[in-house]
């Protein structure tokens, strides 16, 4: 089981759709998989019209009253099912404070599934908090959408200096550019910017595309409905740079 | 839950879903008329392994699913033409994972074919959600089934429909198609396993005895003859020639049972059979030993050695050619339909023979011992400075006192003849690892002799030169290891329990 989450600080910038899509890929090759939808707002739920609710809440989640595995629910895809988010996430930050150990808490809830699952998709909900911690400990890649702004590199920076300062060591990021407006020549020169100064950032970019936008209007991942488009192939091809990448 | 149902004899397909659609809202699918066809490889594999393989080819798809045979989910799937007969075949994904390390150098065939009409409907929630999946299968000779494919954290729904489609006269199926399937063919899943399964008992007469283990043996040998004349895989001839070699070990150790005349037409028909089987299960060994070959080179020069595995199976397709001709020739034919004859014949009442109105389980008893000891002796016998003949020797004498270990496995307490076949078989595997060496050695001496006409790059030789010589220490080791081997083997321990099992008892 690897587990892959979907991050970033900043909110908007293709968490939920990259986690949503390359998900998608990963259970279409066959590898069973699962996303776990940890915002709150839980757009990753509503894409695969599962509705944003969990037995008992975070609490009950927190408190161990309830394994993880009974809060699963199969999508309409074959291999792929998704653990909802519930609203009451927006309290998880205070839950872990309160125990021992706080960011070693989702990694604790995750391993009963290693048997059941090859790859788990954490969506993560934007800022960088103790939720966001509990995360780098159970994840084994972070994957960093990124506009290619500046505002969106500083973000990147702070992360970088963040997993150097906390001695995350067993963690990579991977960042890689996402709603990528082809017609910006800004674009075009901060992404050629940063493919240089960031080796680890993936050659792949996803599209700004009005079919990915379309997922909310679809109910479910990109390439169900558009399997040709563009924007989808981007996907495909950024789920076999990262698995080529990874030797996952 | 009962997830999977079988429809009353006057409910049809469409009749079920009009008494479903009077419950529930229900979304249809699909309706097509699909081949259904089971794969496995001819000793059975994947039904071992709890797995079912079925191929379903409708006019729009086809696609190849292996499911848990228990539980019923699905393990894995893919789109497909045409089932590749090895699983090294398949593309790189979950469905060759999946079968790779199970069927090995196995071939996947079809197991039987069934025609189905096939109804996917699905139950979807308010939010257009799929909660479960349903499947209604018609065919032609077996009874309609109804499957439920719950979808995980849905199970209300699921239960609610099999409420109703109970209510509606439907029971509750545990076997799968498949099995019904065989039974319509006569035939029942694992009727051929390479195993042997004799069931002797202690009392009954050497020669009747002697009869029924032929037969058994013949049974395999005649059972793997076609898939070695098609060649479909290597393992046709493997447990063709075990077979073979068996019969030859019980027509030499089952001795003063059967009438001599009969005995020695057919050693000598048997001692041909393995005769004109060996050059092609030698080639069938070197090609499937060959990615092994290959890693014990070094990276450089891994790739040259790629020319000898064309000359093998180009070698390998004369010899089976010639093989298979001999296997259709009229000297085979009639002296196979002899030896059947003979041994459906009803043993005589008062035989000649001396021994042939000892017990079996009197016969086995001397056999056995008397081979264990000459196994012993000869195996004292060997030093330092033997030749490998003397290894050679030995190897046989022990092969013959695992066959009759095997042929009487059921005369004996299951546990102290399994302990013993255990030690026997690790002075085996070192004797059989040597002997390999040995061989592989000098054929690929003669290979490289045979390869000089046929304008072989010289990194080809150079390559063959470094697995001679990778063979050369391999056997030295194996030397090594077989005085430990055959020092555990000759230990008091299990001296006193051969002696126990098989010793003459002192009145």
């Amino acid at each position: 089981m690897k587990v892959l989450a979907l991050y970033s600080i900043k909110g908007g910038v293709g968490k939920t759709s990259s986690a949503v899509n390359l998900a998608f890929n990963a259970a279409q090759a066959g590898y069973r998989t699962l996303v776990w939808d940890l915002d709150p707002q839980g757009a990753s739920s509503y894409y695969f019209r599962i509705k944003p609710k969990i037995k008992g809440g975070s609490k009950d989640l927190m408190a161990g009253k309830r394994d993880l595995d009974e809060l699963i629910k199969g999508t309409d895809f074959d291999n792929l099912d998704l653990i909802p988010a519930d609203f009451s996430f927006r309290n998880l930050d205070l839950l872990l404070d309160d125990k021992k150990k706080p960011t070693r808490q989702l990694k604790k809830r995750l391993k009963p599934l290693a048997d059941e699952y090859d790859f788990i998709f954490l969506d993560c909900p934007p800022n960088i908090s103790l939720l966001s911690e509990a995360v780098f400990e159970a994840a084994d890649l972070l994957l960093s959408p990124i506009i290619p702004t500046t505002l969106s590199l500083r973000t990147l920076a702070q992360l970088t200096e963040f997993i150097k300062d906390h001695d995350l060591t067993n963690l990579s990021l991977i960042p890689f550019f996402s709603m990528v407006d082809g017609r910006k020549n800004m674009h075009k020169d901060i992404m050629q910017q940063v493919l240089a100064d960031y080796p680890a950032m993936l050659k792949t970019a996803i599209p700004y595309a009005s079919d990915i936008e379309r997922m909310g209007l679809e109910r479910k991942p990109l390439a169900a409905y558009s399997g040709k488009s563009r924007s989808a192939r981007a996907y495909l091809e950024l789920w076999q740079e990262i698995l080529a990448r990874t030797a996952l | 839950m009962a997830t999977h149902y079988e429809l009353p004899a006057n409910l049809t397909a469409e009749k079920l879903i009009a008494a479903l659609s009077e419950k529930v809202e229900i979304d249809p699918i699909s309706k097509q008329y699909f081949l259904k066809t089971y794969y496995d490889s001819f000793d059975w594999r994947l039904y071992k392994q709890g797995l079912s393989c079925e191929f379903n080819r409708s006019k729009q798809t086809s696609s190849l699913q292996i499911t848990n045979r228990k539980n019923g989910e699905l393990v894995a799937s893919t789109i497909l033409f045409d089932v590749p007969s090895f699983s090294k075949q398949f593309n790189p994904g979950k469905v060759r994972q999946t079968l790779e390390p199970i069927l090995e150098m196995r071939a996947l065939l079809a197991v039987c074919t069934l025609e189905c009409e096939a109804y996917h409907l699905n139950i979807v929630n308010e939010d257009g959600k799929i909660v479960l999946r349903l499947l209604i299968e018609e065919f032609e000779l077996l009874k309609n089934r109804f499957t439920l494919n719950p979808v995980k954290g849905y199970d209300k729904v699921a239960e609610r429909i099999a409420e109703i489609v109970t209510e509606l006269g439907l029971t509750a199926v545990d076997k799968p198609v498949l099995l019904e399937a065989l039974k319509l063919q006569g035939r029942h899943p694992k009727d051929y396993s390479s195993k042997l399964d004799l069931h002797v008992t202690p009392e009954m007469r050497a020669d009747v005895a002697g009869k029924y283990i032929f037969s058994y043996l013949l049974r395999t040998i005649k059972v793997n003859e076609q898939g070695t004349i098609a060649d479909i895989d290597s393992e046709f001839l493997h447990d063709f020639r075990v077979a073979v070699r068996r019969t030859r070990v019980g027509l030499s150790q089952i001795k003063n049972v059967l009438p001599e005349d009969v005995i020695a037409r057919h050693k000598e028909f048997f001692s041909w059979l393995g005769q004109i089987t060996g050059e092609t299960r030698d080639l069938d060994v070197y090609l499937l030993n060959f990615e092994q070959y290959k890693k014990k080179l070094p990276t450089v020069i891994r790739q040259s050695i790629n020319p000898l595995h064309n000359f093998l199976a180009v070698k390998k397709q004369k010899s089976h050619k010639q093989l298979a001709k001999k296997l259709s020739s009229s000297k085979y034919l009639t002296s196979l339909a002899e030896w059947e004859e003979y041994l459906a014949s009803t043993p005589p009442r008062n035989p000649t023979e001396a021994d042939a109105k000892l017990t079996i389980k009197e016969l086995a008893d001397q056999r056995m011992w008397k081979i264990y000891k000459q196994a012993i002796k000869e195996g004292d016998e060997i030093g330092g400075h033997s030749p490998p003949e003397a290894l050679h020797k030995l190897r046989k004498t022990c092969k013959k006192l695992r066959y009759l270990m095997e042929f009487f496995q059921h005369l004996y307490p299951e546990r102290r003849i399994d302990k013993l076949i255990t030690r026997l078989k690790g002075l085996q595997d070192v004797l059989g690892d040597y002997q390999d060496y040995a061989t592989q050695q000098e054929r690929l001496k003669q290979f490289s002799e045979e390869m000089q006409s046929i304008n072989t790059p010289n990194k080809t030789f150079l390559a063959m030169g470094v697995l001679i010589q990778d063979f050369e220490i391999r056997k030295g080791k194996a030397r090594d290891h077989f005085t430990l081997q055959f020092a555990a083997f000759k230990k008091a321990e299990n001296h006193a329990d051969f002696h126990a099992l098989f010793a003459p008892k002192k009145l």
